[in-house]
């Protein structure tokens, strides 16, 4: 597998692209978290809505499941399995493979669709993703790389998408990396931007839950450091992340979501067990080494301190 | 007499249900409801740390996560007072769950207006307009839901009540913005869904004086008034809550007699030809939801709907959009009184039962939800979960016919049953758990 870029040149061609959302094993997270986008409508315009599984269009699904809808993009939804999941009488997994032959795009939007997420759970050896199976490839891999865009999160960030589709809408390429995830996307991880970075930096963990102060990845188990997405970069509902709210990253973008001990930071003598994305452990211990030698007063207070 | 097996797919219901009905002379006599796929969440939960219980039962359902998690949480803590550690939140956590959890209750409650109620109705009638309510629906459940997520971190899926209290930590700031977009989901209300200011909707106590009620609300109202429809979709009449909240008060109304509950009392069992499980109280059906809470809170206009119309489809639809306001108003008066000095979290992170059972009960949009766990060791060895969906939607039992399906009895057509089937506001992924 190697970085690769899609190719757009067919966009071009296209009148309003047929867009098609297709459901396996959800919880609908994503379709809800895309509702929640402002400038949705804007987005949708673009497109023509062939199915949705909240929003109107232009065919029944009962329709959809005979196979006969025009699709250029198909999102998908939720872990796939191959047998024993049927709607109206069809194997679901036949008819995500109907539509992801004919579409020029496929998006598997959230962790589920992508590596297999939370449901996989269930019965790892048959339920996974459409196109990786946690990090491996499928059998499916092969037929549709060329055309796959992974946009993994529980669920997907609504920006995510939008910024997919308009990209495809723009006729624009979409540079992605090896697990197919947009770059200008999962460059970032949790980790950036958080608004206890200052806390990070001086290895100051967050006495208890509901407390402004502190990091979360020394003792409430946050992954964000080594967790890829741009959750606080660009903001969720457009106001917060989980981590500003004072909630750990449970690196829910990640193939290995979930793990178990959400709220718990596994340590090796003391020091957190996985390091911060691409930082050697030697490095990491050094630096504590240095920080915890000095006692920063302002730290060991509270960020704002009101009149009483 | 003639037999006639219908089946049919349906579909935007938070996933699909096929119904098959079957006619006795031109005339519905029974329905079996089926959901198609187990996904297990049950399952996966058992030999995880029973806090991870708060990350993965939200996945239960994109539309009514931010309950699941409360529930969740409910159960740890009801399970660590069982052991022996006393968890007092303070009124500052409560009002800050209590106000996420409205929030997206109105999420809920404006999705189903616009996305499911309106369009279906216009459609089944045949007075189809041009309008864009999906639209509306984005702007309002948008708004309310980044209101949300000023506390919560996000909406769908956030983790942020946690054993104790919450993990947030907000100022003024923060609550000024909340209440800004309170303030908006008010406006809107009162100038799109009602056409009335709020006070003056709330005020509205007798059926006779919902004419008064204009907008999107009274054209639906209208719509069903209109063509014939408040009369249809009767149940049992029976209706139980199991959380006490704003809304209502724990409780059960048979008819107009409401008494106490217990949810000892409550029974799960698996049906024949579909993957949802039916649930009873004390053997008997009960409708959860809007109307239940209506019924059992005494809601004075709700009391004089079902006066007139009992459990009818019009009390029904009403139940539900009227909580809207309700809890608009009680958002605002959640935020205003919102104290920031007292502790978000209350309970020392390393303070962990580790063998433990506990139950959690929350009133979630379309109805009562229950998570029980039991802890060994740290690790969950049983989780259950019991959703609204799942009184109202099964089969019944013998004496009778399932709340849903008793409901759509003696429709004459499949749309008309269809139609009454969704002013249950049915989810099907909270079904199928």
């Amino acid at each position: 597998m190697s970085s690769s870029c899609l190719d757009a040149k067919e966009t071009d061609k296209m009148q309003k692209p047929s867009l098609l959302w297709l459901q396996a094993i959800t919880c609908n997270g994503n379709t809800h978290s895309f509702l929640n986008h402002p400038d949705l409508f804007s987005i949708l315009s673009h497109f023509e809505i062939v199915h949705h599984p909240a929003l109107e269009g232009t065919h029944t699904f009962n329709e959809v499941l005979a196979g006969n809808v025009p699709c250029d993009v198909l999102i998908l939804e939720g872990s796939f399995i191959e047998k024993g999941f049927l709607k109206g009488g069809v194997e679901v997994s036949q008819v995500i493979e109907t539509y992801a032959k004919k579409a020029k795009y496929i998006i598997s939007a959230g962790t589920c669709a992508t590596f297999g997420g939370i449901f996989k759970q269930k019965d790892p050896k048959n339920i996974s993703g459409f196109c990786f199976d946690l990090e491996k490839t499928t059998p499916r891999y092969d037929t549709y790389a060329s055309k796959l865009i992974s946009l993994p999160g529980c669920p997907v960030h609504p920006k995510w998408l939008s910024y997919v589709l308009l990209m495809i809408a723009n006729g624009n390429k979409i540079p992605i990396d090896s697990l197919h995830r947009p770059v200008e996307l999962y460059g970032y991880t949790v980790h950036n931007g958080c608004t206890r970075n200052e806390y990070f930096e001086w290895k100051i963990d967050s006495k208890n839950y509901g407390l402004k102060e502190g990091c979360l990845f020394y003792e409430q188990g946050c992954q964000g450091p080594y967790t890829r997405g741009s959750c606080n970069k660009i903001l969720w509902n457009d106001i917060s992340s989980k981590t500003r709210a004072g909630t750990p990253c449970f690196g829910c973008t990640e193939p290995s979501f979930p793990q178990s001990s959400l709220f718990v930071t596994k340590t090796n003598m003391g020091i957190p067990a996985k390091m911060p994305l691409g930082i050697p452990r030697r490095a990491y211990i050094s630096l504590v080494g240095v920080t915890k030698s000095f006692r920063i007063k302002r730290f060991s207070e509270r960020l704002m301190e009101y009149d009483k | 007499m003639k037999k006639l097996h219908i089946k049919q797919l349906i579909e935007k219901i938070e996933g699909e249900a096929e119904l098959d009905f079957t006619f006795n002379d031109g005339k519905i006599e029974d329905v079996k409801i089926n959901f198609g796929f187990y996904r297990g969440i049950e399952e996966i939960l058992e030999g995880k740390d029973a806090r991870d219980a708060l990350v993965i039962t939200p996945r239960v359902c994109g539309i009514c996560n931010h309950a699941h998690l409360l529930t969740a949480v409910r159960a740890i803590e009801n399970g660590y007072e069982n052991a022996g550690h006393k968890i007092e939140l303070t009124s500052k956590a409560k009002d800050i769950r209590e106000f996420t959890l409205a929030c997206e209750l109105i999420q809920n409650h404006i999705k189903w207006l616009y996305m499911t109620l309106l369009p279906q109705l216009e459609s089944y009638l045949d007075c189809k307009s041009e309008e864009n309510y999906a639209i509306k629906a984005s702007y309002l459940s948008s708004t309310i839901t980044k209101a949300l997520a000023i506390f919560a971190g996000q909406w769908p899926h956030s983790s942020y009540a946690v054993p104790g209290g919450v993990t947030c930590d907000p100022t003024h700031l923060d609550v000024m913005q909340a209440q800004s977009l309170v303030e908006e989901s008010i406006k809107f209300f009162e100038q799109v869904v009602t056409e009335l200011p709020l006070d003056e909707y709330l005020s509205i106590d007798l059926c006779a004086d919902l004419h008064n009620v204009g907008g999107d609300f009274g054209k639906l109202l209208h719509l069903i008034g209109s063509s014939g429809m408040s009369e249809i979709g009767k149940s049992h009449d029976r209706f139980i809550v199991f959380g006490d909240g704003i809304l209502s008060e724990s409780g059960k109304s048979i008819v107009t007699k409401v008494g106490k509950v217990d949810s000892k009392y409550v029974e799960e069992s698996t049906q024949s030809g579909t993957v949802a499980k039916a649930v009873t109280y004390k053997g008997r059906l009960y409708e959860v939801g809007p109307l239940a809470r209506g019924m059992v809170a005494k809601v004075p206009i709700v009391k004089n709907l079902h006066k007139r119309y009992k459990d009818s489809l019009i009390t029904r639809v009403f139940s539900r959009i009227h909580e809207v306001a309700t809890l608009l108003e009680h958002s605002k008066s959640l935020l205003k009184h919102l104290n920031l000095e007292e502790e978000s979290c209350t309970l020392n992170p390393h303070t962990v039962a580790k063998d433990f059972e506990g139950i959690g009960i929350v009133e979630a949009a379309r109805g009562s939800l229950i998570h029980k766990t039991i802890v060994k060791d740290g690790l969950i060895v049983n989780y259950e979960i019991i959703t609204p969906t799942q009184w109202n939607l099964s089969h019944g039992n013998e004496e009778e016919q399932g709340i849903a399906v008793e409901a759509m009895k003696d429709s004459k057509n499949t749309d008309e049953a269809t139609f009454i089937f969704r002013t249950f506001d049915v989810c099907s992924v909270c079904t199928t758990q």
